[in-house]
């Protein structure tokens, strides 16, 4: 074994560069050399050695020992130096030296000592603990020793080599008493020893390292009486150091414009609690997206808590709470700006229970929310013949809603195959609403036709709660999969209305006619009970290849019972009472095969789907109506992706999606609930299937910061659903009677570029898609084609100069053309372009200035519309205190006072605009304490993790 | 008081694999990044934290003269998902007889191949021990200035070559646990095979953009720059 020295590139470099210079007898180079032995005198052939720098440990040369344990590194300079030598089994020794005179210092024999065997199998083995040698004398650095949870500091110590622990408490280490206890290098307690080793949980320990250190006595005098003591210090774990943070803020205005919200949240490794609050009347609606981040924690995003198996199966579906929508379970979050005038309250509390094995969360959050929405609208509606009429709205509605909504998860990793995961999701509702309306139909020649007054009152109380629970086991086999899932859902919901209007036709000639007065009441009681269950099975076929195969089940059930009577007279109104009951099921099984390898993930699969609908519908006097209608269908579905060199991703896709009619446009029955607006349902009616194609990609240069993607979609509807319309040419009134049709479709293309202008100071995005689309509708039983053909463009442009002046603008034009197949003179192009510029300040003294201008321009020129609407806003804030724990912010919103909330909207035979009363020029003084320290926002937050 | 030398001791190996366990901690990442606020950390910490990072499978190939370092797997495969996703070009050899290296990364959206030579990692050897792999290994640390890493390596004596995954080097023995940024980056070595490796040390053919060793640290070092500047991080289109 000759070769086993190993020269560095260094030590070749100082070899090369003194070899000469050694022969000359030149002192600045020497050769150290020395010969290795153990404690029973043999020599240690190949033990490593080192020499260091005394004051660094800055490695400077190396090498190893021959067979006979004799080691020489030669050409280093002259220089005290620390020689360390490694072996295995033996502690590494360390010696300091300075050369001796002449060329060669001989170190003589050097002895290693080896290490203790107990120490080494307990510390380093089973431990996997460092062990720290300091010279002579040996500090090791203890974790993760097993002890029974519950277990004090005292239990652990116990399982530490070299360490005793008697009955009273008292601590020996390598036989020595241990004078003084200290966690994280701090006295615990007044010093006694056993207050921290008794209450302190193991649990809550990294390290236990023990040492010798000077006596308290000699650190107080400074006077080293060169006695030293045992002390042992306990370093706790990062998780066991607590955090918390919360903010408040609060803010007032004029016209009685108020705000309030704060949340705290306290958390360690394991648990979080936190809790949040909000009330406001400047329609601010739900939390934002950094609070429900806040609130929630690791419960933000749950992966794989998607119950229902389908195509993609293995893969990772993300789910988070959506929009607050009627039977919508989840927290509201990112609600932005309410319409009308709208105050908004909530609170809520969570708290989550994280380990590896369990994950355990719950939560309560309510709110409330009080709305007014005064609105003015009006409404085109074409006939065929190039004939049309107008309707307008006055509508005042004042809305209430209370909701209490609570969670439940669990997540349970029985071992590492198997997992449960239970999640329960329940709300309570309540609420109100009082609507009153004036509705005006006019001729094409704007002669009023007919007006009908509303006086409507309703209120609701709901409850509903989803019920999951998923199983998935993994196989010892990698890739092999198997889910089970199983699913309850339920809503119950009581209503009541008072229903009052007064309806009158003036081009009637009949008397009878003239005048139609509806003063009803009626209760609606409806119960919806869903079951669910799924299974998956994954199965890998070698390195490329997959298949996944689901089965779907599930069967609703529905009942509504509602009554109707007269108010005035006290009786039921057979004709609008109605009790119906209907069970829809479904089952699907489908397969694919994926393939998988190298970036390529292709997968393609087929399933057969199965509906049956069963409903009977009651009235009055009338015989029972049943619907019972069974469909198939086979759906086929192919997915890819490729992961190209270079940030280069494509994608494409063949999706169908199937959606059964509704049993309200099966039921063979007539509503005349609204004498104005009848509907008929249509017991004949077949699923809609859409076809989805999609490809796209993108392509990211994190070198040149440059990003594009582009993408085209299409969507071609076969046996659509749509509301053909009889409109009485006399009195306006619509029949609506839901139908199939094939032939409509959209197609979509879309593209986006960002680029720096200049890296780090200017960024330019570019994006612009175009959509057209073709509707089909019956109308008095003329088919109308409507086509619309979209464009739009957006330029945005980040400018980022220094940290004291931000400036972002953007420019965004949308043209939107509707052309009517029968009535071609009602075709119209709408103009929507928007402009905004954002500009941020950093003046001195922690001062900052934000100011942001929208500009909205609507045109349509068919109608004389060119609405152009300026929103300004600005605000002022100082942040206060070295820690910038405090704000103070002057906020002036929509200083043009111009905010109208329009919003317009042409589609297959009609076009609508509307303005509700909103929210216009306030202003706001506010106040923000953040216990971690307010942000500034002269950046826009891009993300950048 | 027992010598625990194993038979093997003695016999010096020195041609063979080392199998690590490469993995980014990135919340621990992304709380290096001086951009966001504590806050901002914080949220981040309690909403990931049951994420578990992936794993990669990473080989270093090396007898007495050179090393290679490169993917354990032909594809990237997480444990708990039915996610494979491609192995992007990397290879880094070193050759310590010429003291020369060869890197091909694909990085920073191109793949680059850096051809110079060996660059000297001034190391510190300090005084703790641990066991990586069933050796025992001795703490080395130093720093790299480019990336403004903290670099804290694990070398065994036992292995008398001088290589190290990823970017390490240059220390008495193999570097079988990497450590950056105090756990911010993990190569940790699960096994050591000793076996003929001619095949796997032999380079493949080389593609990419042909820099010098002071040309790509001038890239690295404008993109970390660049990129924080822009309130981004940099750290995923590098090899951290």
């Amino acid at each position: 074994m000759k070769k086993a020295i190993t020269i560095t590139r260094a030590m070749v470099c100082l070899f090369l560069l003194t070899c000469g210079a050694a022969f000359a007898q030149n002192p600045a180079r020497i050769s150290v050399k020395g010969i290795v032995i153990d404690s029973s005198n043999t020599t240690l052939p190949s033990a490593t050695i080192m020499l260091l720098t005394p004051k660094d440990s800055a490695l400077v040369s190396y090498g190893r020992t021959e067979t006979d344990g004799q080691f020489e590194i030669k050409g280093v300079k002259r220089g005290t130096y620390l020689l360390k030598i490694s072996y295995m089994g033996y502690l590494p020794y360390q010696q300091e030296f300075t050369p001796s005179e002449g060329a060669v210092t001989d170190l003589g024999k050097i002895q290693l000592k080896p290490i203790m065997k107990e120490l080494y199998e307990v510390v380093v083995r089973t431990a996997k603990a460092p062990l720290s040698i300091k010279g002579d004398t040996v500090e090791y650095n203890a974790a993760s020793f097993k002890v029974p949870p519950g277990s004090t500091v005292e239990d652990l110590l116990r399982k530490l080599p070299g360490m005793s622990v008697d009955q009273d408490g008292n601590i020996k280490a390598q036989g020595q008493d241990v004078k003084r206890v200290t966690v994280d290098g701090k006295q615990f307690f007044g010093g006694d020893t056993k207050m921290a080793t008794k209450n302190l949980s193991a649990e809550a320990i990294k390290k236990v390292q023990v040492f010798n250190d000077k006596t308290e006595q000699a650190k107080a005098t400074g006077i080293d009486d060169g006695k030293k003591e045992k002390t042992m210090n306990l370093e706790l774990k990062d998780e066991f150091k607590k955090g918390g943070f919360g903010k408040v803020t609060a803010g007032i205005g004029d016209k009685e414009r108020m705000e309030v919200k704060g949340n705290y949240n306290k958390f360690d490794q394991k648990n979080q609690f936190s809790l949040i609050g909000l009330g406001n009347n400047t329609n601010q609606v739900g939390m934002g997206f950094d609070d429900f981040q806040d609130f929630r924690g690791s419960q933000s995003f749950n992966w794989n808590d998607n119950a229902d198996f389908g195509f993609g199966g293995g893969g990772r579906y993300f789910y988070f709470g959506g929009d607050e929508g009627d039977e919508d379970l989840s927290i509201p979050i990112g609600g932005g700006r309410g319409q009308g005038l709208t105050d908004s309250y909530a609170a809520g509390l969570n708290y989550n229970y994280d380990t590896k094995k369990n994950k355990l969360s719950s939560s309560y959050y309510f709110n409330g929310k009080n709305q007014i929405l005064d609105a003015l609208s009006s409404r085109q509606n074409f006939l065929n013949n190039n004939a049309s009429f107008n309707t307008t709205n006055n509508d005042y509605t004042r809305n209430q809603s209370y909701n209490h909504r609570v969670s439940f998860r669990l997540e349970k990793m029985v071992d590492s195959l198997n997992t449960f995961t239970f999640v329960g999701n329940g709300k309570l509702s309540k609420g109100n609403t009082r609507y009153d309306g004036l509705q005006q139909f006019f001729t094409g020649n704007s002669e009023l036709s007919n007006q009908t007054t509303i006086n409507n009152r309703t209120g609701f109380s709901s409850s509903a709660a989803a019920l999951t629970g998923i199983y998935r086991h993994k196989f010892k086999k990698k890739g092999r999969i198997f889910a089970a899932s199983g699913g309850y859902n339920f809503t119950n919901s009581d209503g009541d209305a008072t229903q009052v209007s007064l309806n009158e036709f003036y081009k009637i000639t009949s008397t009878n006619d003239l005048l139609r007065n509806i003063n009803q009441f009626n209760s609606t009681l409806s119960n919806r009970n869903q079951l669910k269950a799924s299974l998956l099975y994954v199965e890998p076929f070698g390195k490329k290849f997959s298949s996944e195969t689901f089965y779907n089940f599930s069967t609703r059930n529905s009942i509504v019972d509602r009554n109707v009577k007269n108010n005035e007279s006290n009786l039921q109104i057979d004709s609008l009472t109605r009790y119906f009951e209907n069970t829809i099921s479904y089952n699907r099984v489908g397969t694919s095969l994926r393939y998988n390898y190298k970036g390529i993930n292709i997968s393609a699969g087929v399933a057969g789907q199965q509906f049956s609908l069963r409903g009977n519908f009651t009235q009055p006097k009338k015989p029972e109506t049943i619907v019972d209608q069974k469909y198939f269908a086979w759906l086929a579905n192919l997915q890819g992706s490729l992961d190209l060199k270079n940030n280069r991703y494509m994608w494409f896709g063949y999706e169908p999606n199937v959606s059964e009619p509704s049993i309200k446009d099966l039921q063979p029955v007539v509503d005349n609930s609204n004498p104005l607006y009848i509907r008929e349902g249509n017991p004949d009616l077949l699923p809609q299937v859409d076809h989805n194609f999609n490809v796209g990609g993108n392509y990211y240069n994190p070198g040149s910061f440059m990003s594009i993607y582009f993408g085209m979609n299409y969507n071609y509807h076969v046996n659509q659903i749509i509301y053909n319309q009889n409109i009485d040419s006399k009195t306006f009134k619509t029949t609506t009677k839901p139908m199939n049709i094939t032939g409509g479709d959209n197609v979509g293309t879309y593209f986006g570029l960002g680029f720096p202008l200049k890296k780090t100071k200017a960024t330019m995005n570019l994006n612009g898609n175009i959509n057209a689309s073709k509707n089909l509708t019956y109308i008095n039983d003329v088919l109308n084609n409507t086509n619309n053909l979209s464009y739009y463009a957006g330029l945005r442009l980040d400018l980022t100069p220094s940290d004291k002046f931000t400036f972002y603008g953007n420019a965004n034009f949308g043209i939107t053309n509707t052309k009517y197949s029968i009535n071609t003179a009602q075709n119209q192009t709408i103009y929507n372009h928007r402009f905004g510029a954002e500009m941020n300040v950093k003046f001195p003294k922690d001062f900052y200035f934000n100011s942001r201008i929208n500009y909205n321009v609507f045109i349509n020129e068919r109608f004389g519309f060119n609405q152009r609407q300026p929103i300004w806003n600005a605000s002022v804030y100082k942040q206060i205190g070295k820690s910038k724990k405090t704000e103070i912010r002057l906020t002036a919103n929509d200083i043009l006072n111009r905010n109208l909330n329009i919003s317009q909207f042409a589609n297959q035979n009609y076009y609508s605009e509307s303005r509700t009363e909103t929210l216009a020029r306030y202003f706001m003084l506010s106040f923000t304490y953040n216990m971690r320290g307010v942000k500034d926002q002269m950046r826009r937050s891009g993300g950048g993790w | 008081m027992l010598l625990l030398s194993s038979g093997g001791v003695f016999a010096q190996k020195t041609e063979g694999v080392v199998h690590y366990e490469y993995q980014i901690n990135w919340i621990k990442m992304m709380k290096k990044l001086p951009f966001l606020t504590q806050e901002e950390k914080d949220r981040m910490e309690n909403t990931w934290k049951n994420d578990p990072d992936p794993k990669q499978k990473m080989n270093l190939y090396f007898n007495e003269k050179e090393t290679l370092y490169t993917w354990g797997q032909d594809q990237q495969e997480y444990e708990d998902e039915n996610w494979k996703s491609r192995n992007r070009e990397l290879i880094i050899h070193r050759n310590f007889e010429t003291e020369k290296r060869t890197d091909m990364l694909e990085i920073l959206g191109k793949t680059y191949l850096v051809q110079d030579s060996l660059k000297h990692i001034e190391w510190k050897v300090m005084n703790q021990i641990k066991e990586v792999a069933g050796y025992i290994c001795m703490k080395a640390v130093a720093e790299d200035k480019v990336k403004g890493q903290k670099i804290t390596a694990w070398f065994t004596g036992d292995i008398p070559i001088s290589g190290g995954p990823e970017q390490v080097y240059g220390l008495p023995g193999m570097i079988l646990e990497l450590d950056a940024d105090d756990g911010t980056v993990m190569a940790i070595a699960t096994s050591v095979e000793f076996k003929e490796v001619d095949k796997e040390l032999t380079l493949p053919k080389l593609k990419g953009k042909k820099v010098n060793n002071q040309e790509f640290d001038a890239v690295i070092s404008k993109y970390i720059n660049d990129s924080i500047k822009m309130q981004r991080n940099p750290y995923w289109a590098i090899r951290y």
